[in-house]
């Protein structure tokens, strides 16, 4: 319980620490919180409704089937959609990418989807726009996507396709991809269980398995 | 102004997704909601935590340590900062946003939330599992030597 509200327990302990030490700090840190709560609450389900039909109707898998040898500028222009419109933290973006350089992907697209993946996203840049204004975001948008473009020249420079080297395992539940959507869990309840608030798999991993999986976590 | 554009854009996006196929939609509303679910206490906590810091630190202990006259050390300092937590871009824009009304300078600020999301220390690990220790490496530097040159050019423009 703890492990999973790790943050929230921290928080409260704070608060609690904060109710002892100075307990006039108290009222104003609470109506602070509430301020950006009541902010965030506008926009978050707007958020997540976007970043989940994303993930349906064009899955990181399906953008992923026409990533060809994956060069010139066709490469690139598909390496920056997996990157803006798939979904979850930069770390979900590796093991999209292992595939990919299986399937022959070069130095330079990783670098884009792993860049444009952290930092490029509809409804990041939207949310951005309300907290620093809109003049704010589209600058940096545009020196983001410049230094992406030049970031990747310069890796493709320095470290060469033979530098990449990883390790391959089968049958687990990538935890570090799996965004929490539930689909396999909905569809397949007696393959998956919940374990300390991830998902993993009971028995053995299957290609339906794996086909529901819309950010290809099930291994 | 920007949140009624994501609004209006959610909801055109699923009254589209509604028209073409209302099973798949609902199944997305309901990943969604399992979306919200999972992370909302981490989310809870790190605004009680934004709260907080904001009511502990006086503006003017802000604006000394990362407001516009801070210089190019307390760039970097932001830049590292940024590299070594790891909290969810969306929860990060109203931290900044707080900071910036409490006097916080756009380069400070810019340098924390691009290395935040494009340099990861806690995810190195995985990260070299994944691609190897050289490409790891050269794309974490060049991912912090250029949020720091981002900054730069914001703090000059803006």
């Amino acid at each position: 319980m703890i492990k999973k509200h790790k943050i929230l327990t921290v928080a409260i302990i704070s608060y609690i620490l904060v109710l002892f030490i100075s307990p006039d700090k108290l009222i104003p840190a609470i109506s602070g919180s509430k301020y950006y709560f009541l902010e965030m609450l506008q926009i978050l389900p707007a958020v997540f409704v976007l970043t989940s039909l994303i993930q349906t109707w064009v899955p990181t898998k399906v953008i992923m089937k026409y990533f060809g040898a994956g060069s010139g500028l066709k490469g690139y222009g598909i390496s920056i959609l997996i990157g803006s419109l798939s979904a979850g933290p930069i770390y979900a973006a590796f093991p999209v990418c292992q595939t990919l350089l299986k399937k022959g992907a070069n130095i330079k697209n990783i670098v884009i989807i792993l860049s444009t993946w952290a930092v490029v996203k509809v409804p990041m840049l939207i949310n951005e726009a309300k907290f620093m204004g809109i003049q704010y975001m589209a600058i940096r948008w545009i020196l983001t996507i410049a230094a992406i473009l030049i970031m990747a020249w310069l890796t493709a420079k320095i470290v060469k396709i033979e530098d990449i080297e990883f390790i391959e395992e089968e049958n687990y539940i990538d935890d570090v991809a799996c965004i929490l959507c539930g689909k396999c869990l909905a569809t397949y309840p007696n393959e998956i269980k919940v374990v300390d608030g991830k998902f993993v798999l009971t028995g053995e991993s299957t290609d339906e398995l794996k086909a529901i999986c819309p950010m290809g976590a099930i291994k | 102004m920007s949140t009624i554009i994501l609004i209006t854009v959610a909801v055109i996006a699923l009254a589209l997704s509604v028209k073409r196929d209302k099973k798949k939609t609902l199944g997305s509303l309901k990943q969604a909601r399992n979306m919200m679910k999972s992370m909302l206490s981490d989310i809870v906590g790190i605004l009680l935590l934004i709260g907080l810091v904001l009511a502990l630190i006086p503006a003017e202990v802000i604006e000394k340590l990362i407001g516009g006259e801070s210089g190019f050390f307390a760039v970097v300092i932001s830049a590292v900062i940024g590299t070594i937590t790891l909290i969810p871009a969306f929860v990060a824009f109203p931290l900044i946003g707080s900071l910036k009304a409490s006097g916080a300078g756009i380069m400070t600020l810019t340098a924390f939330l691009t290395t935040l999301t494009m340099v990861g220390f806690l995810t190195m690990p995985l990260e070299i599992k994944t691609f190897g220790k050289k490409f790891t490496v050269v794309r974490n530097l060049l991912s912090f030597a250029f949020a720091i040159v981002i900054a730069l050019v914001m703090g000059v423009i803006l």
